[in-house]
């Protein structure tokens, strides 16, 4: 059966993509603010397996950067040293780097392994599309859980105490869905203080994300807990004395629980794409602190845009994401149900 | 047995509004209903559909709020009981629902749905729940086999028999039965009555048996209520009833019934 | 009729909600616009709140409401300090450029979506459904912000189209004719990022919308009667097919507008877009509001027109109505 293999594919590729962002630290070879100002836009370093007599090296190397005097700003690989791929590398704490510590890989001073470029400042591209998958990457997720954490509670006690509460909540929800969901966002994050320190634009944004967009799953909850609420079996159990309590513990939240689940694989990349956008525009992560939003801000520019196209990685690298999170929901709406009422 | 009615219903209305309708009459499900139900005895009420039957079996277990009237067990008043005292109520008088499917979660297995009333009042552990459950699954003729097993792999006649093992947990005085046989083949009908008849001896109970069948209550039950536009219109023993029916429209219910003899053979039998 | 004005009423209640949640929100902001000035040593104290008096920021919170909703009704929907000028005369061209934007982007995604899907629907091979099954995943895949730029880069790289803007210089010169076309040429980008990253969603319903509709029994007994297939498709089947599609019209508005958003900044189109960024940057909260509002009543005017087209559409809601 072709569906448990593509799930358990974007499964694991999401669990991969992760991880790498969570062991940043030591898959990067470099410090996600460490600069080399010597090597602006440097393109990717080429990985050699065959140096220039045709003898073949198991061990890949690089040739170190030198300025190529024929073009302005070029680069060219001064083939006169060999420096090969050094694993397992303890590095020395540098300025604007995570601090001494063991990394995967790197090579030897004063040749670099730029496997995705550098930017305008010398910062390996890289390490920064690592280092910024955890704030991108992780922004989604946190935001879908307040979001769908919210939505559940509200369309809950919509849904299950009725009448009054119900309508003022569906009012509610109603103001909310009648405003563009990123003007929406744009809007509150207008309000909040424009500079904030990394973390608390972290925490800013998944706020931001999360509690703005509460209004699409408790309008699906409180159409499921609706539904639920009347079954005879429910019923049955108030019959007995079973307090509000005990009825959506038992009866009532099992049945939320599959929406929310293909609700949240539609989410996520949502709300990824929201980090992403906000943090291009400069309301979201700022400068140094790399995120996949503030990275493809650099292509703002024409001459970036066209001449570098290594600095279209953190884009490109949303792809995959995007598609895996696209199986997943596919699969989840396979077994569970359509997301949508 | 003492000579005082059960349960004793006076002057008992339900009114409606009808949320989509731009009328704002609302609509009257019961209209002064006066009725008695003896203790030990089966008590049919028989009616068409939206004559208010289920709407009078829901005030008596308090899961509907009556617009007015008064219904009282064994004396106390039940429409006011709050807290513990409507718990303890609650114990004594048990609704069974008409579909039995839905009246059973598609999650739990057949042990955790007839010890859900003891679950929820938090008697006895675990262990002690599920005994009682197999004790009172084999009251009802079925095996512990089926314990484990989930509804929709129930057959409908296993599906009743559970829900009544579990309105059985609480012990209760009062059980109502709400289209009990509705959707149910003959043979499994026969089946079910057998069950039901067998624990009223066995127990006690009192039973008020709300149908649309007049055929089946007519030998099922020993007294018959006729439910006509939300009031009781008439009452008399199953027999007599079908004899002698004094109002038009129980002349007009027993008109439609078929045959009488070929089921009363058939329940006779069991 | 009564459904109509029902909604339109509902629409009202609506936007009053969002007036007020927009300005409560922006009153919990900390600091105004003045603030900055504050931090300036050479600006006194004094003349800050002879400002702030002038602007009747010091007034209580429901007395600024209601000025502020006064000036709506006078047409100038509040004050913005960082252009100096009343909200509204800002809000026009630009309302009228999104408009635009979208308008023609919805059009352009709706007349290939159905097309597209209903093929996809009643396509024989395999083969056809398979590509357009994968095209559609991948397109889904790619982010509106990659798309936007990737044609930035199609238009920097080849020059067949200009990168951003509406008009190009010396749009006043040109003659009637030449500035109609300078527009449209300005506008493919923009617009086709838009329709691009909506494309795949719609098609996907239009199919699943087709492929019930032709094995519903009716359709059935259309071919039968020897109808041919392309009439049966666009004459029998899509009609039915489309009440969902027409709910699905409101919510593609709603997906647009708020992508056009990003569109608009990145393609440099001078619509609501840029100039709300600008206004949440100079901290100018009277015009992020009117902004937030113009949004929201083109949203609610989608969703009027979804109505419409859905009474026209669906002879079961019309004969509801008589």
């Amino acid at each position: 059966m072709k569906l448990p293999r593509k799930l358990a594919l974007a499964a694991s590729a999401l669990a991969g993509v992760h991880f790498a962002a969570l062991a940043a630290g030591f898959l990067a070879p470099y410090g996600p603010t460490e600069q080399s100002r010597a090597w602006p836009y440097a393109p990717p370093t080429r990985l050699h397996f065959f140096d220039e007599e045709g003898h073949v090296h198991l061990r890949p190397f690089v040739y170190p950067l030198a300025d190529d005097e024929t073009r302005a700003g070029g680069y060219r690989e001064d083939r006169s040293q060999r420096f090969p791929i050094r694993f397992l590398v303890r590095s020395p704490a540098t300025l604007g780097g995570p601090g001494e510590g063991w990394r995967l890989f790197g090579v030897d001073e004063p040749a670099r392994v730029f496997l995705l470029g550098t930017d305008g400042f010398g910062r390996d591209q890289l390490s920064r599309l690592l280092h910024g998958a955890r704030i991108s990457l992780f922004a989604g997720l946190l935001a879908t859980g307040i979001s769908l954490g919210l939505g559940w509670v509200l369309g809950t006690v919509a849904g299950f105490y009725g009448r009054w509460t119900d309508t003022l909540l569906m009012r509610a929800a109603d103001v909310f869905l009648a405003l563009p969901w990123l003007y929406l966002l744009f809007a509150v994050r207008a309000v909040l203080p424009l500079h904030l320190s990394a973390d608390q634009a972290f925490l800013m944004l998944v706020l931001v994300i999360g509690l703005v967009d509460w209004a699409r799953p408790a309008r699906l909850v409180r159409g499921l807990v609706l539904s639920a609420r009347e079954r005879n079996y429910v019923l049955a159990a108030r019959g007995f004395g079973a307090s509000d309590l005990y009825l959506v513990r038992r009866h009532i939240a099992p049945q939320t629980f599959g929406v929310l689940l293909t609700q949240a694989a539609l989410l996520v990349p949502q709300y990824i794409l929201a980090e992403v956008t906000l943090s291009f525009l400069g309301l979201g992560v700022a400068e140094p602190v790399p995120s996949w939003g503030n990275m493809l801000a650099a292509l703002q520019r024409y001459h970036v845009l066209s001449s570098y196209w290594w600095m279209w990685a953190p884009g490109l690298a949303l792809v995959p994401v995007f598609l895996s999170y696209s199986a997943l929901s596919e699969a989840l709406h396979s077994r569970v149900g359509p997301a949508s009422p | 047995m003492s000579d005082e009615p059960l349960v004793t219903i006076r002057g008992l209305t339900k009114r409606y509004r009808r949320r989509a309708a731009a009328s704002s009459a609302p609509v009257e499900a019961l209209a002064g209903v006066d009725l008695t139900i003896e203790r030990g005895r089966v008590l049919a009420l028989v009616g068409e559909s939206g004559s208010g039957k289920s709407t009078l079996a829901r005030c008596l277990v308090r899961l509907e709020e009556p617009t007015s009237g008064e219904i009282h067990y064994e004396g106390t008043e039940v429409c006011s009981l709050r807290g513990e005292a409507l718990r303890a109520f609650r114990e004594r008088v048990q609704l069974l629902f008409q579909d039995s499917a839905a009246a059973l979660s598609p999650r739990l297995t057949a042990s955790e749905i007839v010890s859900e009333p003891l679950e929820i009042l938090g008697r006895g552990d675990a262990a002690q729940r599920r005994r009682r459950a197999l004790e009172l699954m084999e009251t009802v003729g079925l095996s512990s086999a089926e314990a484990d097993r989930r509804p929709l792999d129930l057959s409908g006649g296993q599906r009743q028999r559970l829900a009544i093992a579990r309105a059985l947990a609480l012990k209760p005085r009062l059980l109502i039965l709400d289209e009990a046989f509705a959707g149910l083949d003959a043979s499994i009908q026969a089946q079910v009555a057998a069950v039901l008849q067998d624990l009223r001896r066995r127990e006690g109970l009192t039973y008020l048996c709300i149908s649309h069948d007049l055929a089946l209550m007519s030998v099922f039950a020993d007294e018959v209520a006729i439910l006509f536009e939300g009031r009781i219109v008439e009452r008399a023993e199953a027999a007599r009833l079908f004899a002698a029916p004094a109002h038009f429209h129980t002349r007009a219910l027993v008109a439609a019934v078929l045959s009488v003899p070929p089921l009363a053979e058939a329940t006779a039998t069991s | 009729m009564a459904r109509l004005a029902r909604r339109a009423l509902h629409g009202l209640f609506v936007l009053f909600g969002v007036s007020v949640l927009s300005f409560v929100l922006v009153e919990l902001a900390p600091g105004d616009f003045y603030a900055e000035m504050r931090l300036d040593p050479r600006i006194s104290e004094a003349t800050v709140r002879a400002l702030r008096a002038r602007h009747g920021l010091d007034r209580p919170l429901p007395e600024r409401y209601l000025r502020w909703v006064a000036s709506l009704a006078r047409g100038e929907l509040g004050y913005s300090f960082a252009y100096g000028t009343p909200v509204a005369p800002l809000l026009w061209p630009r309302l009228r450029n999104t408009l635009l934007l979208t308008g023609t982007a919805t059009a352009a995604a709706w007349a290939l979506a159905i097309p597209i899907g209903v093929w996809w629907a009643s396509a024989r091979g395999p083969a056809v459904r398979r590509s357009l099954s994968v095209l559609m995943a991948t397109l889904l895949a790619i982010p509106d912000i990659l798309l936007a730029l990737a044609l930035l880069l199609l238009a920097v790289r080849t020059g067949w189209f200009p990168a951003g803007g509406m008009t190009s210089v010396g749009y006043e010169q040109l003659s009637r004719a030449a500035r109609f076309r300078d527009v449209v040429s300005h506008l493919v980008l923009p617009a086709s990022a838009l329709v691009l990253c909506v494309l795949p969603a719609l098609t996907r319903h239009v199919r699943a919308s087709m492929a019930s509709t032709l094995e519903a029994p009716f359709v059935q007994a259309a071919r039968g009667h020897g109808i041919p297939e392309w009439r049966v498709v666009f004459g029998h089947a899509l009609p039915a097919a489309a009440n969902p599609l027409v709910s699905l019209f409101g919510l593609s508005v709603a997906t647009l507008t708020s992508m056009s958003l990003l569109v608009e900044i990145v393609m440099s189109w001078p619509g609501l877009g840029p100039l709300l960024l600008e206004a949440i940057l100079a901290r100018d909260f009277h015009l992020v509001l009117g902004l937030v509002l113009a949004s929201t009543v083109l949203l609610l005017a989608g969703n009027v027109l979804a109505d419409v087209l859905l009474l026209a559409a669906d002879p079961r809601i019309r004969a509801e109505e008589t």
